[in-house]
């Protein structure tokens, strides 16, 4: 194990540092915990104060570095070969990457994959947060329906997809039955080049809004109700109350749930591949989609690793933006504060 | 049913804070602007609940009708003879089979993530060293790596081990893909800690085993409910690891097994949603009996 | 200092060593790789077939084989994962010479030309050409087990008789029941366009009609500038023109033929006729069989006026075939099994399903088949046919196919038009 020469060696450095006493001073600080000499003395109390060695992260990073960091460099590594999954990929240097800035195909993926980001996040946070402001109310009938709206969060992305294909079924589903009542005389919503595309927004938020609108709910219920108190004193009304406590309070818990959305709308895949298969022709093969089709339908791995590759570029980018503009990293507790 | 979502600001007992014990927008005592009906507020909540309740109630009736009425009654009436015969053939069709393997993936996720996770949380949160700062940046970082992207390699280096179409094919990259998110809840939960325990605990002479175990795991046991409830349900819904990564009938999961129904059923829709419908179930069970930590538990994937 | 730093390694040790233990343990209902023979099919109504033989050589050998349904939607994708891994089936249906060349080049099948040479009964059970098409570079590596499977238009009695017309001999009855369908509110040909392999059915005919099995047999040969031939461009053409006329209703893009969706659409009556592999009578029969044994009616795709092609020709799946994979732990029991397929029980389950055999003495038997009508129309189809043109996506490799199929059904839905089609073929 590597563990065993790694730790005497942090082990030292840590004894070298001024013994002066000290007890720590609680987690307050875990998210830069980057030494210093409080950081060393607490160290040297070490054995007494039963504080573990960095050896205790080592299974954890190994496990997450073979299975998640290794594929990473892998995925750089294999962008630059052709393989086709069988035999030995094939160094070719940067030609997948010339290749994939010049793809219209890619292009339009990453448009699409932002446009369905900026879209689910524009229709799904408006309504899970005023959801989940309403449902954190303390009357019994907002309990039972939430707990009703909490039904599709039990089903899985491939349930839904599979639930969503029947229904929008053109020629045998409830919306082909709908439709005429409706007066729209045929529902060709997934064969549709934007329709398809809004039907996948739609699903998604189908299916995610419970989730975010359960963050917000647990968000609402931790301002302290003495501030609606104050501001009703002071004659405001419900929507000034909304917009100048629960808004402002709700802004970790927005931020929160923005960056799960948008990690998770950058990654959308198997309500693609089971609605519409990227379909009607590629107007709604998002990034992902791409990935999956480059690799393991055209059999172009190294290609595919490259659309996977930027992914994670623009997945990281993006994710580090919303951490830096943010603070989620640092975990602060959402009633830091007040 | 009795319906009693998260009350409290989280419910951990962890963390004493003098939190108020029910608090929300809506203050109950006098008579205010507030406490007039919201009648907009009602129209939306009214609309939400026809586009949540009609699908699923669509779907319910779809999956008591007859295969050979399915095309011809309409969707929204219940049907006169009801048969439960679409249920019976999804079960024929090995449904079961594939819960089962589900509930083993399921298990062994979340048995793998809770370890790695409360050990590396307690290294990040209590040793003083400096790579311990390194690790939480690396699982931080790890947060943005979607596993789709890593699929091809995912896919290589199950090959290499010879684990390709097996269960633990699935296991060991869904788990590693849910260690970031949970070893930061856990960070979250393990600081609320207070530093007197800890020296309780030292004074009694406890090394860093028994301070784990004793102090640190039974504290943080609503961050562990939370991480537990976030890789299981990782391990329910994942589709792209089985997709690639194992081929047998005889290792199918639960969404594999639908997504292939989906091809196999043709023209049996009332079958295909009937599978689609008892897929549920099991999760369904765990809310019913379990509402709390499972609501509790995804609140707190995202709350901290 | 020490004893410590040990017992956190310990602890560390041992709740990694849980973990583990915890993964293998729930591995049990797994299990690794059994020793069974694994015969991977595509799964559909014709698997009574294999089951059958499967069933024959299981009681006569001492090794087990088995059967691996795949399902249809991504059986390419599934094998040839598998393919890339120690987990390979021992024997695996494909559609012969193209789609089995990558395999081929890395050596992972083994040789059936010896089988053949030992056991000249099996070389001429089948119909030569067919065997033909078994081979890549002048090796076989595939032994037929399907009946042929030539597209036809399909049509349903029901709704022709109902409208007062005749089933389709020109392309001229083509266009006008297009307008009688249409007015009468009947889709006059169903389609499954979130299946575009379908449409390319349609494509494949008419670029064959009109300029012969000449062109697509250049761009077969490697040279993308055969798209720009201008029968393709004159089957792009008539493509959207169809569409116009609205020759497959304007719902047909959502729906999927994996899903059972075009096929329902004509034994309901719902279309009037459906373009399709000669399987769709065996998916009726086992779907709706009051429709398929009543009103199921079947005719050739007309001539193209102006056309070079000879209207006798035939575009589909010539057949498909089983390999035997080389690293297979039952290569000898696999080689026992393919000649299954030439036997008499084989050939009377395929024509029962429906199928007719792609096996020498197939004229005498489809006698017997619950529709011999069918099954000798079908056999006289492909004995007349001068030229039965592969699938082109069986027949390219994949990764022009996929773009390909992705460009025929953006053709389809009116989003990008012929011209644009053809530069887009091109530039694959």
């Amino acid at each position: 194990m590597t563990s065993g020469t790694s730790s005497p060696v942090t082990g030292g450095a840590a004894r070298s540092g001024p013994a002066t006493g000290g007890t720590g001073t609680g987690g307050a600080g875990v998210g830069a915990p980057a030494g210093g000499p409080r950081g060393r003395s607490a160290r040297a109390t070490g054995p007494r104060t039963g504080r573990p060695s960095a050896v205790w992260a080592v299974p954890g990073l190994l496990y997450f570095g073979i299975f998640a960091a290794l594929p990473m460099v892998l995925v750089a590594y294999l962008s630059l070969t052709s393989w086709g999954g069988l035999g030995s990929p094939e160094f070719i240097g940067l030609q997948n990457w010339t290749r994939l800035v010049n793809d219209p195909l890619m292009h339009r993926a990453i448009w699409l994959s932002l446009l369905l980001t900026v879209l689910t996040w524009a229709v799904q946070t408006p309504i899970s947060l005023l959801l989940g402001v309403w449902a954190a109310g303390p009357q019994r009938n907002r309990a039972v329906l939430s707990a009703l709206f909490f039904l599709p969060l039990l089903l899985s992305s491939a349930a839904i997809a599979i639930i969503w294909r029947a229904l929008l079924d053109p020629n045998f589903g409830p919306l082909a039955w709908l439709g005429p009542v409706l007066g729209l005389p045929t529902v060709n919503l997934l064969g549709g080049s934007n329709s398809a595309f809004l039907v996948i927004v739609f699903v998604s938020s189908w299916q995610f809004i419970p989730l975010h609108m359960l963050l917000y709910q647990g968000g609402a219920r931790q301002i302290p109700a003495s501030l609606y108190q104050a501001a009703e004193i002071d004659g405001a009304g419900r929507l000034r109350a909304f917009w100048h406590i629960t808004l402002p309070q709700l802004r970790h818990t927005i931020t929160t749930s923005s960056v799960l959305m948008v990690v998770g709308a950058l990654t959308y895949f198997e309500t693609v591949l089971i609605l519409t298969n990227g379909g009607p022709g590629t107007d709604t093969t998002i990034v992902p989609f791409l990935m999956y089709r480059a690799g393991f339908r055209s059999w172009e791995l190294g290609y595919a690793s490259a659309v996977a590759f930027t992914l994670v570029v623009v997945a990281t980018l993006v994710a580090l933006l919303l951490v830096r503009f943010t603070g989620f990293g640092s975990m602060r507790s959402t009633k830091e504060g007040l | 049913m009795t319906v009693r979502l998260a009350e409290g600001p989280s419910g951990s007992p962890a963390r004493q804070r003098p939190g108020p014990a029910r608090t929300g927008p809506t203050p109950t005592r006098g008579r205010s602007k507030r406490d007039r009906p919201n009648v907009l507020a009602g129209m939306g909540v009214a609309l939400w609940l026809v586009i949540v309740a009609l699908p699923l109630y669509a779907l319910l009736i779809a999956t008591v009708q007859r295969a050979e009425n399915y095309t011809s009654s309409g969707p929204f009436t219940p049907p006169t003879d009801p048969t439960l015969g679409n249920y019976w053939r999804a079960i024929e069709n090995g449904l079961l089979g594939f819960v089962l393997n589900t509930a083993i993936v399921t298990a062994a996720v979340v048995a793998i993530v809770v370890a790695l996770a409360s050990m590396t949380g307690f290294a990040i949160v209590r040793s003083r060293t400096r790579w311990t700062t390194g690790v939480f940046r690396v699982f931080l970082l790890g947060l943005a790596i979607p596993s789709q992207a890593v699929i091809v390699p995912v896919y290589l280096i199950i090959v290499q081990l010879g684990l390709y179409d097996t269960l633990t094919a699935i296991v060991l990259p869904t788990a590693a893909f849910a260690l970031p998110v949970c070893v930061l809840i856990l960070v979250g939960s393990m600081r609320d800690i207070s530093e007197e325990l800890y020296e309780a605990m030292a004074l009694d002479g406890a090394g860093s085993v028994r301070t784990f175990l004793q102090l640190v795991v039974p504290m943080s046991r609503s961050g562990l409910s939370t991480i537990a409830v976030y890789a299981a349900l990782q391990a329910w819904n994942g589709f792209l690891f089985p997709l690639i990564l194992t081929q047998s009938p005889d290792k199918r999961l639960i969404t594999m097994g639908l997504f292939e129904f989906q091809g196999q059923y043709r023209i049996d829709i009332p079958g295909l949603l009937a599978a689609v419908v008892l897929s549920t179930v099991p999760l369904f069970l765990v809310y019913l009996f379990a509402r709390r930590s499972l609501v509790q538990g995804m609140m707190g994937v995202g709350g901290k | 200092m020490r004893t410590p730093r040990l017992s956190s390694l310990a602890g560390a040790a041992a709740l990694c060593l849980l973990a583990t233990t915890a993964c293998s343990g729930g591995e049990g209902g797994g299990g690794g790789a059994d020793d069974r023979m694994h015969v991977w099919m595509y799964q559909d109504s014709l698997v009574v077939v294999q089951e059958g033989a499967v069933d024959r050589f299981n009681e006569a050998s001492e090794t087990e084989a088995v059967i691996d349904q795949v399902p249809g939607d991504n059986y390419e994708e599934r094998l040839r994962t598998a393919m890339g891994s120690s987990e390979q089936p021992d024997v695996f249906f494909n559609w012969g010479a193209g789609s089995i060349e990558p395999y081929v080049e890395q050596d992972m099948l083994h040789p059936l030309d010896d089988l053949l040479a030992e056991d000249p009964e099996l070389a001429e059970a089948f119909i030569p050409s067919i065997l033909e098409s078994g081979k890549v570079d002048g090796v076989q590596y595939g032994i037929p087990l399907r009946g042929t499977q030539p597209v036809m238009i399909f049509y349903n009695n029901a709704v022709f008789e109902d409208v007062g017309v005749e089933p389709p001999e020109t392309w001229e009855d083509i266009l006008d029941l297009i307008d009688a369908f249409t007015e009468e509110d009947v889709i006059p040909f169903a389609l499954a366009g979130g299946d575009p392999w379908t449409e390319q059915m349609w494509l494949q005919y008419l670029v064959d009609r009109i300029g012969g099995p000449e062109v697509f047999a250049r761009i077969h040969g490697g040279d993308s500038e055969g798209w720009r031939d201008p029968a393709v461009l004159e089957a792009a053409e008539m493509v959207q023109d169809l569409v116009d006329r609205g020759a497959f209703g304007d719902a047909y893009a959502s729906v999927k033929y994996t899903e059972g969706g075009a096929s329902t659409l004509l034994s309901e009556g719902r279309a009037a006729m459906h373009l399709m592999g000669s399987w769709e009578y065996s998916t009726h029969l086992d779907q709706a069989r009051e429709f398929a044994e009543n009103d199921l009616g079947y005719v050739e795709f007309p001539a193209i006026p102006g056309g070079t092609g000879d209207p006798a020709n035939v575009v589909g799946n010539p057949t498909n075939y089983f390999s035997v994979t080389a690293e297979s732990e039952h290569v000898e029991a696999a080689l026992e099994f393919l000649k299954y397929t030439s036997q008499e029980e084989y050939v009377a389950d395929m024509v029962e399903n429906g199928e007719v055999p792609t096996t020498a003495n197939a004229e005498e038997a489809v006698a017997d088949s619950p529709n011999p009508e069918f099954a000798v129309f079908q056999y006289e189809m492909v004995r007349d046919a001068p030229h039965f043109q592969l699938s082109w996506d069986q027949a390219l490799p994949p990764n022009v196919a996929t773009p390909m199929v992705t460009e025929i059904e953006s053709l389809f839905n009116g989003q990008i038009t012929p011209e644009q089609f053809v530069d887009a073929l091109a530039a694959l």
